[in-house]
């Protein structure tokens, strides 16, 4: 039975630009350059020197109680929200405890290197090198995980074979907390929690004793949060002495809020905005993990603005919006030159999602969920991460809203189907509610919030190296060494069933290995970087009196991505068609052929391009090869469990790994050459993608995105003027609706750019598939004169 | 079944010996201009006009072509050494392939079906109206999803009435929305059978003087106006489309006819103005012709808008670039 009360919902209110200020804002967010700021690492190296003597969890409030009150902070002209992660905008603390090795042989490199560089002083790096890098030798949880894995699980991440890089190096993060408990409850109301479960336990009983530990812990650092938002009171007021009477009103009205949230609760919109923000905020200061994901925030932020938009007017609120939406974009973190391949951008995940169902089964679309799209339009930076929930009931304002922010060319929204995502955490034993009410954590990544640690991130997985090993009997040809099992070679494959067959033990063998290497890194951040901040947050941490490193969450998951699907699904498709069901060329003769990089059999490599069928034109030759490459892949990682009585559930999203996984693949039997990137997400491999977008989401549906409960991820290019005008519209959303009535997991749409027809005319194999859709007009844009390519490229900076 | 699939398909080379048989070269799907919503759109071959802007020139034979895509070719000569009546051409040191001679050429397919890198085509396929039943059965969720459906186009599809016939009757079986793409320049005792199985009829009005639509065209507009006028008083529902030529057939006087001849007639639901476009120049390029407007230049935006603006004073929906 239905408790939402029907609301009319005025799709005017979200018609409001960017207003001056945000612009103002936004414009000085462009001038910083991110750069490395030492006071976190010189802090926390402080704290854990006076804290030796103490049990982990108080180390870790305590080091979070001193950071919280030594680092600097500051407010900006013209900002409503405040709170700074660092002694600079869009600046990046460092986290020693969790690996630094990296960070000091990185050190004189991170303002050269090529991808997401930091600036960094001479001043900033001395203090590294003298105060944090020699304390921290040794005691690091990087270092402690390494010791709990076996030298082949090493030997198969040296190969990349997989990579547990992201949790290896860095915190977890991947997480949504409860922020409707703490807008309704205040951090107050967590410590009052806390005081009584620990009034409950029985001070002689060992593991009562250790979860006062961890309740102390949460009290600590609530306390320590709520310090931290008085500084900010402070320093309002402070700044108020000497400002215009008009900023000085809103100053003092910041003053006032930061000493109210977020220690009690929120009253009106931009009281709880600020409370939210804090909470974010100092979750990306506790730890480093990123993809810390407010998710459904048009949910739990509803009460506020409505209590709250005839007093602020729709402008108001937008403005106040889109202020949060920079805030976030400004969070930032400096990770290891290989990591950033595989996350390129300073991406910080945040992911914010809006619509869906609610809990009890109705349309959950309301105003803020399309004022929160405006925001993203407004800001039109690269942070936070908009998505969009799609389910029967979705409204037709709200199709329309998501498809216009669309076709903008950010990325955004990424496109979310309730009909398969909620039977998907169903089957991983959510409760129907819960499973109703899930969002997107990183980039694809559902779970319901506030209730889950889904370590999603806990892998790239490398389908196509598994293959390549199969091929190669074990043996890595990139690497030079026998890394897996001797599973038959070449030679002793009498049919296609026997190359399956390699694949699948090749895949036994490393998925094992895989799940070792997670649960290695598992063990050691509940041993060494519990998170009690966090961990109040979550139900039932306090309950249980663990944090959710282990196991407080009612619900746990470790999710590792294969990488590959079209890749895999290629090459076997054409192992299959020309070494058995046409026998034109051996298996042999072509894996002599992939040996040597195709050298002189560009022939044979052209008929493996272009006369094998390819994954993504709704081709069931190939697809139904890949979907059953992909199924041997998920089958295998779901057969495993976690430290914290969790499962392990697959996911096919690759963020940007598919580059530095295939740097270490050699040829493969799809003709890609060695060393090229793999194909992205369940995405087709760029270039073989001849047939249209609706014949790629046929493809992409055929997988079976239902047991990849960790997430999928398919990236469709759109030229501009296929999205022009109402009827432009209307074909994005048939798209993705259609995809989605057929079982698609996620979509997200980049509008073709003039950059990216650059590059088409400059390496035109990855862009055979790169239709001009001109009225009555047929042709692929890769064999155009130049001349004709440039006219195209020149017209479409007109458009876009 | 799959375009792709056909591509590779050497048996869909030879001319069958079913009926209805139709020649088409190319089936694009997820086409968006040409009838509204998400569509496939199918090629047929053949063309009872020579326009001189033709973005199609591989559409006007009425016979297979052969096309030679240099980007694609890796060198690799196998076609030299397959080609039984010697029509690869080759540059004057006989190092690079350049070509293919048109005049030896058999269209035997031998070099095609060797050239793995996809720089030789043969242009047209034979596909059985069951072949096109399962290329559009693929996109029906679309169609459905965006008020789409099935474009014949080409070239010439009425040139074709057999096929088109049988493949109307088909996708109207199926409960799709169809639409054809014509010249018009076809006897109306061909054209008129045809008509009761369209939704939309696309057709191009290029030039209102019978000389000029020759010396533009190949042949005269009397039996193409004669058809218009015949839809009109039929009341099937048509969108008009005018090519803009720079200098060719763009001049006010002409427009003005044009819009004039939809005002008095009732079926025209909309106009699509299509500027001219210089797509053509690669594929002229690839079969081995010449391009005739290689001198001339797009029309400029303004001259796009004011032709757009002169037919909105006659029809509700003008789009320029199709729908």
């Amino acid at each position: 039975m239905s408790q939402k009360q029907t609301v009319q919902i005025n799709s005017a209110v979200a018609d409001h630009g960017p207003s001056d200020r945000v612009e103002q804002v936004k414009a000085r967010f462009l001038t910083y350059t991110p750069e490395v700021c030492p006071e976190r690492a010189r802090l926390i190296t402080e704290s854990y020197k006076e804290t030796e003597a103490l049990p982990m969890h108080l180390r870790r409030a305590k080091a979070l109680e001193k950071v919280l009150a030594g680092m600097s902070i500051f407010i900006e002209d013209d900002e409503l929200i405040v709170g700074n992660q660092c002694s600079k905008p869009r600046s990046t603390p460092i986290f020693p405890e969790f690996s630094c090795q990296w960070l000091e042989d990185e050190l004189d490199r991170l303002a050269k290197r090529q991808a997401d560089v930091f600036l960094i002083s001479e001043e900033t790096k001395a203090i590294l090198r003298d105060e944090v890098f020699p304390y921290w030798a040794g005691k690091t949880n990087q270092e402690y995980a390494t010791s709990l894995m076996t030298p082949e699980a090493l030997d198969a991440q040296g190969a990349g074979v997989f990579t547990v890089g992201n949790y290896y190096f860095n915190g977890v993060g991947h997480i949504s907390v409860d922020y409707k408990k703490v807008l309704e409850k205040g951090l107050e109301g967590i410590v009052a929690e806390a005081d009584a479960a620990k009034a409950s336990l029985d001070c002689a009983d060992p593991e009562d004793m250790k979860k006062r530990q961890f309740l102390d812990a949460v009290i600590i650092s609530n306390k320590a949060v709520i310090a931290f938002a008085n500084r900010f009171a402070d320093e309002a007021e402070r700044l108020a002495a000497g400002a215009d009477a008009a900023r000085k009103a809103e100053l003092l009205e910041v003053a006032r809020i930061c000493r109210k949230v977020p220690a009690q609760p929120a009253e009106g919109l931009q009281e709880a905005l600020q409370s939210f923000w804090f909470v974010q905020l100092v979750i990306q200061i506790e730890s480093n993990g990123h993809s810390i994901s407010p998710m459904r925030m048009d949910q739990y932020l509803y009460p506020y603005y409505a209590a709250d938009k005839e007093n602020l007017g729709a402008e108001k609120v937008q403005e106040l919006m889109d202020l949060l939406w920079i805030k976030m974009a400004g969070i930032n973190k400096v990770r290891d030159e290989n990591s950033t391949q595989a996350f390129g951008g300073y991406p910080m995940f945040q992911n914010i999602i809006v619509g869906g169902v609610d809990r009890h089964g109705e349309d959950a679309t309301n105003e803020l969920s399309l004022v929160m799209m405006q925001a993203t339009a407004n800001t039109a930076l690269y942070a936070p991460s908009l998505s969009v929930r799609i389910h029967e009931g979705t409204p037709t304002l709200f199709w329309k809203k998501a498809a216009e922010v669309a076709r903008l060319g950010l990325g955004m929204p990424a496109w979310y189907n309730d009909r398969v995502i909620v039977p998907a955490l169903l089957s991983r034993g959510l409760s129907l509610e819960d499973a109703r009410d899930y969002g997107i954590i990183g980039c694809v990544e559902p779970q319901v919030g506030g209730k889950t640690e889904g370590w999603h991130d806990a892998a790239f997985f490398s389908m196509s190296k598994v293959l390549e090993l199969a091929l190669n009997n074990g043996y890595d040809p990139m690497g030079k060494a026998q890394l897996g099992p001797q599973t038959g070679s070449v030679e002793d494959f009498k049919t296609f069933d026997d190359v399956v067959a390699a694949y699948q033990k090749q895949m036994e063998y490393f998925v094992k290995l895989l799940c070792h290497s997670d649960n290695a890194v598992d063990l050691a951040h509940a041993k060494n970087v519990p998170l009690p901040f966090l961990s109040g947050m979550v139900e039932d941490c306090i309950g249980r009196g663990k944090s959710v490193q282990e196991g407080g969450a009612i619900y746990n998951f470790t999710g590792p991505q294969g990488v590959g699907v079209a890749n895999v699904g290629d090459s076997l498709a054409a192992i299959k068609k020309f070494c058995f069901d046409e026998q034109v060329v051996s298996l042999p003769e072509l894996k002599a052929a992939m040996d040597k990089d195709f050298e002189g059999a560009e022939e044979l490599r052209q008929m493996l391009v272009n006369r094998a069928p390819k994954y993504g034109n709704d081709d069931d030759y190939a697809d139904e090869v890949a979907v059953m490459a992909t199924d041997i892949y998920c089958a295998e990682v779901e057969k495993y469990r976690n430290p914290r009585k969790g499962i392990f559930q697959p996911g096919l999203y690759p963020v940007s790994a598919n580059v530095p996984l295939g740097s270490v693949v050699a040829a493969t039997p799809d003709g890609r050459k060695c060393g090229q990137p793999l194909a992205d997400g369940v995405s087709p491999q760029g270039g073989f993608d001849v047939s249209g977008p609706t014949a790629t989401v046929c493809s992409v549906a055929k997988l079976d995105h239902t047991v990849a409960s960790n997430g999928t991820l398919l990236n469709q290019k759109f030229s501009p003027d296929s999205l022009a005008g109402e009827d432009g519209l209307q074909k994005l959303i048939a798209v993705t609706d259609t995809f989605f009535k057929r079982g698609g997991f996620h979509v997200q749409y980049n509008v073709v750019s003039r950059k990216v027809l650059e590059d088409a005319q400059a390496n035109p194999d990855n862009y055979r598939g790169l239709v001009v859709r001109v009225a009555g007009y047929s042709a692929f844009f890769t064999v155009l004169d130049k001349s004709i390519q440039n006219d195209i490229i020149s017209r479409t900076e007109q458009v876009a | 079944m799959n375009w792709t699939d056909k591509l590779y398909d050497f048996d869909a080379l030879q001319k069958p010996d079913w009926e209805p048989k139709g020649l088409v070269f190319d089936v694009q799907r997820f086409a968006i201009h040409d009838g509204g919503g998400i569509r496939t759109n199918v090629f047929f071959k053949g063309c009872p006009l020579n326009c001189l802007w033709c973005q199609n020139p591989e559409s006007i034979r009425w016979r297979q072509d052969i096309s030679f895509v240099e980007q694609h070719c890796i060198q690799c000569r196998k076609c030299i050494a397959v080609c039984p009546v010697s029509a690869i051409k080759t540059d004057s040191c006989e190092e690079r392939v350049t070509g293919i001679d048109k005049e030896k050429c058999i269209l035997c397919g031998a070099c095609f079906k060797t050239c793995y890198a996809g720089a030789i085509n043969i242009i047209g396929r034979w596909l059985s109206v069951e072949d096109l039943v399962a290329m559009v059965n693929r996109d029906r969720d679309f169609y459905v999803a965006s008020g789409g459906g099935i474009t014949f186009s080409g070239g010439e599809p009425t040139g074709q009435p057999k096929f088109l016939l049988a493949a109307l009757q088909a996708m109207q079986g199926l409960g799709l929305h169809t639409a054809v793409e014509t010249c018009l320049h076809v006897p109306w005792e061909q054209l008129e059978p045809l008509l009761s199985h369209v939704d939309l009829l696309l057709t191009d009005i290029k030039h209102m003087d019978p000389e000029r639509h020759g010396a533009l065209t190949g042949v005269s507009n009397e039996l193409i106006l004669e058809n218009f006028r015949n839809i009109a008083g039929l009341g099937i529902p048509v969108r008009v489309r005018i090519p803009l030529i720079t200098g060719l057939n763009d001049d006010v006087a002409n427009l003005q006819a044009t819009a004039d001849l939809i005002a008095s007639c009732k079926n025209v639901q909309g106009v699509d103005v299509l500027p001219y476009n210089r797509l053509g120049i690669s594929k002229c390029h690839q079969l081995g012709c010449d391009y005739a407007l290689a001198d001339v230049a797009p029309p400029s935006t303004e001259s796009v808008e004011a032709t757009a603006d002169l037919f909105r004073s006659v029809a509700d929906d003008v789009t320029v670039g199709g729908m």
